[in-house]
């Protein structure tokens, strides 16, 4: 590389986003913008009762509406379509067979039962109503572990003889000796609620048929767009080959949007039945019961130490809430896999139960089982620190690994890579003052307010452990990404990406790589993402893993259609490649910068065939498939600084900061981006948000915008990041993933900083939300306890 | 979800509207800033033959000073008693309570005349009203007449008013000069778990007097806590007093246990809520 391409390192700046000028300027194009001539809308009817036989249903009086145009029911449904695939079903469990439309029995709230395409939205809900269900209220089960119960009633009685779908463990060494010789042990029952991840556009979905063509033409909110295919054609019984899939702009997906659903599936029934293109666009209130849930899960959580201050055992044995079916994701699967965090021990178990229950399926969200399990785990640690009479951050020091162990496999089989866990957690110590808080006296603000302080370390699996670890793990789906360069006439190229767009940023990260692998303008890349019919078979977006795959893809890519450019171009100027150098818009001579060539020159010539050498080929472009060969694992620790009033209950976060450590950073602008989005959204899952159930009704109670507390702008606390820079070992760039990690420490640290200004209390949490009454219940539980 | 079919009319003026509500024989509905009319709308819990649009009522909309009075009209905004400098100077406790009302967004349309028929137990201006003592004048085919807010309220979301009724303009007498407000959220500007309002007079003599407290979010309709203001009628506000008070507060409330917070933890915070008013009185009279 010259030394001006070598000057010009676009790696680790941070460029303005690619997505920003349209999506400012209100230029994007989401679902809702795609319109078609001829165009019929399409709405859901969804059972009202957490479990019921549906013992008839008439359409008729909805058919006769003028303006209705066709209905679909279970029966229907079944007559026409498989059902839904799942991508990443649970390990060693039978197949819960999910069809679009309920048949004779609803297992949800919010099931789909009935589907009504008319020619406005509001009109399909006239018709909606118009249909006589009749449904027979069967007992239902809404708590996890209740529904584990000997009595519970069983939602899958063809193929299931208790609610219990799975069971599996991951250990190492003899965790149960090492707890039994440890000198203290402290264990808890956690409580994690139940939330969504609340994406700005739902879902939607527009299908179009042309029979002719026998082409199904697909517009959906996805960040899967080639899975979504696939799995549409699973059901549809029809030919990959037939299906186009596209999303343009998708309002934020968070994982909820990984795979189909039966809206997706509905839509496009409708369309090939009238040969007219059906649109759906979910409402935030079906929202809230149609699209997946995420996080509930019951802990019971325990650590052995030596009164030294040595961990020596860590049982983890958990049960999560699946909802009524195995949605394409399923319930989180990673509280497995990192649950032994940043810390040095041998000796581990987690034993992971997935339950069965009344409740809107659960689905990935961005953290996937990383935040629950860092609750339950940094809270204890906390507390076995105030137990041994030790500080809680030097106890987490002394277990933590340190950078000269790694790499480490730990005992769930996963491999860290690399990392300064113990710099992290000095570097939100020192920030947040944690030295002067310890040794200053404890005294209550002027509103009676005391403050605490507290932390949580994390590791983070981000990316997967190659294709064969999916394999075992039954996914349907590889660890790769690929791109297409195609270079054009202008002199630009065209990158072309299976990678939605949905407020990554990656549209924006793989024109920066690009770019300086091909030493371009970062303007002359045009990245086209989203659209089966012309991005190269990919995975998609999620685990954190879009560009530790797509790097190396695109390096790849890149490498070897600046091969050719340059090929052809050394011919022309009657040099050799070597002497040459891309700079900007034009390819020139490394010592002579007079002798030069456009690359619109350059590209149109490959592109007609003219005037290049004749041993090369017409044509410049190129495709790669990467997939990396291990997982990268970001780390860091989180502080939380609040003021408690030990009174009442209510407290302030005053300051919240961040420490990770995401290997290199490609573009820091995008990964504060993400770390800002996921802290925030780890806010609220700690603070406010919960979907409550009530267990008598079997209703979701906390359904709509008015009762899920999520948090606004003006809720969110002063929050700090601070950045380590560890390259990966693993990755191409050394960069690691980042798009979660801001989920995972935010409960921890603040329910570890609550329990530090209640300690004269002994305050103890150990369920969330957060919430002032739940600080109010759990001081009123400790003096109860220590009068 | 989409609102099912209704017919649309722009009322022109106080008669006109009256005229429409008669037409439809109390199955229609005004629409003012549509706040909270509009998500009832398309859940379709209300199904209203007809809205009546009172938006381009401009003589409901004004703010006026008649002597010691200040009268507002029914379609005042959220946003102007937020801003206007007569409301600042006149009714300086409504200008503070509203800025506790939604967004920025809400409070462009959302009105007061709107907020006090919606009646949400838990809302803002009905609380404000209250502890000033608002008269509220609605006009009907019978003819105006004036309720005073005490007996405006019938229950949760319930009013005195008459379904062919449409309230015109709240009045408000001389404002007392120092005046608290509080209130606890499950997040910003959301509705209250509870709020506290109190005003008051503080004499030469060192004493309070005609104090009012009100609360709002712990039962089915903002209440005054009388009990306690009896108590401190003529007191120095002394932490004593204040602590009194809180507690005699608690006859006056029935909380209601929702997804904001228990009755429990309400009745927990009320001696609390008064407290923190009380002092902000207190500390007002010595600034
Ligand atoms: C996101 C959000 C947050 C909110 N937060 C709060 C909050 O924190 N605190 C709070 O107090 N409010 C809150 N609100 C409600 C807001 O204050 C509404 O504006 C208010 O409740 C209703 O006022 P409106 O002018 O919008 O009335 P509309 O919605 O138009 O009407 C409400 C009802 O009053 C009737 N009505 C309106 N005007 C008259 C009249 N002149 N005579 C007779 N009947 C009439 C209507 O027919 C209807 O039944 C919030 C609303 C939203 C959407």
């Amino acid at each position: 590389m010259s030394a001006v391409a070598a000057q010009r390192s676009l790696i680790g700046a941070s460029l303005p986003r690619k997505e920003d000028d349209r999506l400012l300027r209100g230029d994007g194009c989401f679902t809702d913008d795609v319109q078609s001539a001829h165009q019929l809308e399409m709405a859901v009817g969804r059972c009202p009762f957490p479990h019921a036989e549906i013992r008839g249903l008439d359409v008729s009086p909805a058919l006769a509406l003028a303006g209705v145009e066709h209905i679909l029911t279970g029966a229907d449904v079944r007559a026409l379509s498989a059902p839904l695939t799942v991508l990443r079903p649970v390990p060693g469990a039978p197949e819960l067979p999910y069809y679009a439309l309920a048949g004779e029995r609803a297992i949800h709230e919010g099931q789909p039962v009935v589907s009504v395409v008319a020619t406005s939205r509001a009109l399909a809900e006239d018709a909606l109503e118009l249909i006589d269900i009749d449904y027979e209220p069967l007992p239902h089960v809404t708590d996890t572990l209740q529904a584990l119960a000997e009595d519970a009633p069983v939602l899958h009685p063809g193929v299931l003889d208790s609610n219990l779908l799975a069971r599996h463990e991951d250990r190492a060494g003899v965790p149960e000796e090492r707890m039994a010789e440890a000198d203290i042990v402290v264990g808890e029952r956690f409580r994690i609620n139940r939330v969504t991840a609340m994406a700005m556009e739902g879902r939607g979905v527009v299908a179009r048929w042309r029979p002719g063509a026998r082409q199904l033409s697909v517009y959906a909110s996805t960040q899967t767009p080639h899975l979504l295919r696939h799995q549409l054609a699973e059901s549809l019984r029809l030919d990959e080959g037939c299906i186009r899939v596209a999303a343009s702009d998708v309002g934020g997906g968070f994982g909820q949007k990984l795979g189909i659903y039966p809206e997706d599936l509905l839509a496009a029934l409708h369309a090939m039945a009238l040969g007219r293109p059906v649109k759906w666009i979910e409402d935030r209130l079906e929202y809230f019961r149609a699209s997946t849930h995420a996080r509930e899960a019951v802990f019971d959580f325990a650590i052995g130490a030596r009164t030294d201050g040595e961990i020596s055992a860590i049982t983890n044995r958990y049960t999560t809430d699946l909802g009524a079916w195995n949605s394409s994701f399923g319930s989180a699967q990673l509280s497995s896999v990192v649950f032994t965090g940043p810390y040095k021990l041998a000796d581990a178990v987690a034993e992971r139960r997935v339950a069965v229950t009344n409740k809107t399926p659960i689905g990935a969200y961005r953290g996937y089982g990383q935040p629950e399990v860092n609750f339950a785990r940094e809270v204890l640690i906390d507390r076995l620190a105030r137990r041994l009479g030790l500080d809680a951050l030097e106890f987490r020091e002394r277990n933590m690994l340190r950078p000269e162990d790694l790499p480490w496999k730990t005992p769930s089989g996963a491999v860290y890579d690399s990392g300064d866990y113990v710099k992290t957690l000095r570097m939100a110590g020192e920030a947040v003052g944690y030295a002067a808080h310890r040794a200053a006296p404890r005294r209550a603000d002027g509103d009676g307010r005391l403050k605490g302080i507290g932390f949580a370390s994390f590791v983070e699996r981000t990316g997967y452990a190659s294709a064969r670890f999916l394999a075992n793990r039954g996914s349907i789906f590889g660890a790769h990404e690929s791109v297409t360069l195609r270079a054009n006439r202008s002199g630009d190229i065209d990158l072309y990406t299976g990678v939605s767009t949905f407020g990554q940023g990656s549209e924006t990260a793989f024109a920066q790589i690009c770019a300086e692998i091909l030493a371009v303008d970062y303007e002359s890349i045009h990245v086209h993402a989203g659209d089966t019919a012309s991005s190269p078979l990919n995975t998609g977006a999620f685990a954190s893993r879009t560009l530790i795959a797509a790097a190396g893809a695109i390096r790849e890519a890149a490498d070897e259609l600046r091969g050719k450019a340059l090929r052809i171009a050394a011919w022309v100027l009657e040099t050799a490649p070597e002497a040459l150098e891309v700079s900007g818009q034009v390819v020139r001579l490394r010592d002579d910068h007079s002798r030069s060539l456009a690359l619109s020159d350059i590209f149109t010539r490959a592109i007609i065939g003219q005037g290049i050498p004749p041993e090369e080929t017409p044509g410049l472009e190129a495709s790669a498939h990467y997939a990396p060969d291990e997982a990268a694992f970001s780390f860091g620790t989180a502080a939380a600084v609040v003021a408690a009033d030990p009174e009442s209950g209510e407290f302030s976060v005053d300051r919240l900061v961040m420490v990770h450590d995401c290997g290199t950073a490609v573009n820091p602008l995008l990964v504060e981006g993400q770390v800002l989005g996921g802290l925030v959204q780890g806010l609220g899952a700690a603070l406010s948000e919960d979907l409550i159930y009530d267990p008598d009704t079997g209703q979701l109670v906390s359904g709509s915008m008015l009762d899920y507390f999520m948090p606004t702008a003006a809720d969110v606390p002063p929050i700090e990041l601070l950045h380590s820079e560890i390259p990966s070992p693993v990755t191409s760039f050394g960069e690691r993933g980042v798009g979660e990690v801001g989920t995972i420490p935010p409960a921890a640290a603040l329910a570890n900083a609550l329990c530090d200004a209640l300690s004269e209390f002994g305050v103890e949490l150990s369920r969330l939300p957060l919430t002032p009454e739940s600080v109010w219940r759990a001081l009123k539980n400790a003096k109860g306890a220590n009068p | 979800m989409k609102a099912a079919d209704f017919i649309y009319h722009r009322a022109t003026g106080v008669a006109e509207a009256l005229r429409y509500m008669e037409d439809y024989d109390g199955e229609a509905r005004l629409l003012a800033g549509g706040q909270s009319l509009m998500p009832m709308l398309n859940m379709r819990l209300w199904r209203p033959a007809a809205l009546i649009d009172i938006n381009a009522l401009s003589e409901l909309a004004e703010v006026t000073a008649q002597g010691e009075e200040t009268h507002l009209g029914a379609l005042v905004r959220h946003a102007t008693l937020e801003t206007s400098p007569l409301i600042a100077a006149r009714l300086p406790l409504l200008a503070t309570m509203v800025r506790f009302i939604g967004d920025h967004q809400i409070r462009r349309r959302g009105t007061i005349g709107g907020s006090l028929v919606q009646g949400d137990p838990a809302s803002e201006m009905p609380l404000g009203c209250l502890v000033l003592g608002a008269e509220i004048n609605a006009v009907g085919p019978a003819g105006a007449r004036m309720i005073a807010i005490e007996d405006f309220y019938d229950g949760a979301y319930a009013t005195a008013l008459e379904a062919d009724e449409l309230l015109t303009e709240i009045r408000f007498a001389v404002h007392p000069p120092h005046f608290a407000f509080h209130e606890l959220c499950r997040r910003h500007n959301d509705f209250a778990v509870l709020s506290v309002a109190a005003t008051g007079h503080f004499s030469a003599d060192g004493g309070w007097h005609g104090l009012r407290i009100g609360l709002g979010g712990v039962n089915d309709r903002p209440v005054l806590a009388e009990a306690s203001m009896a108590l401190l009628e003529g007191s120095s506000l002394s932490d004593a007093d204040i602590a009194a008070a809180g507690e005699a507060a608690l006859g006056a409330i029935d909380p209601p246990s929702d997804i904001r917070g228990s009755a429990e933890y309400r009745a927990h915070l009320v001696p609390r809520y008064i407290a923190k008013a009380l002092r902000d009185l207190r500390l007002s009279a010595q600034g």
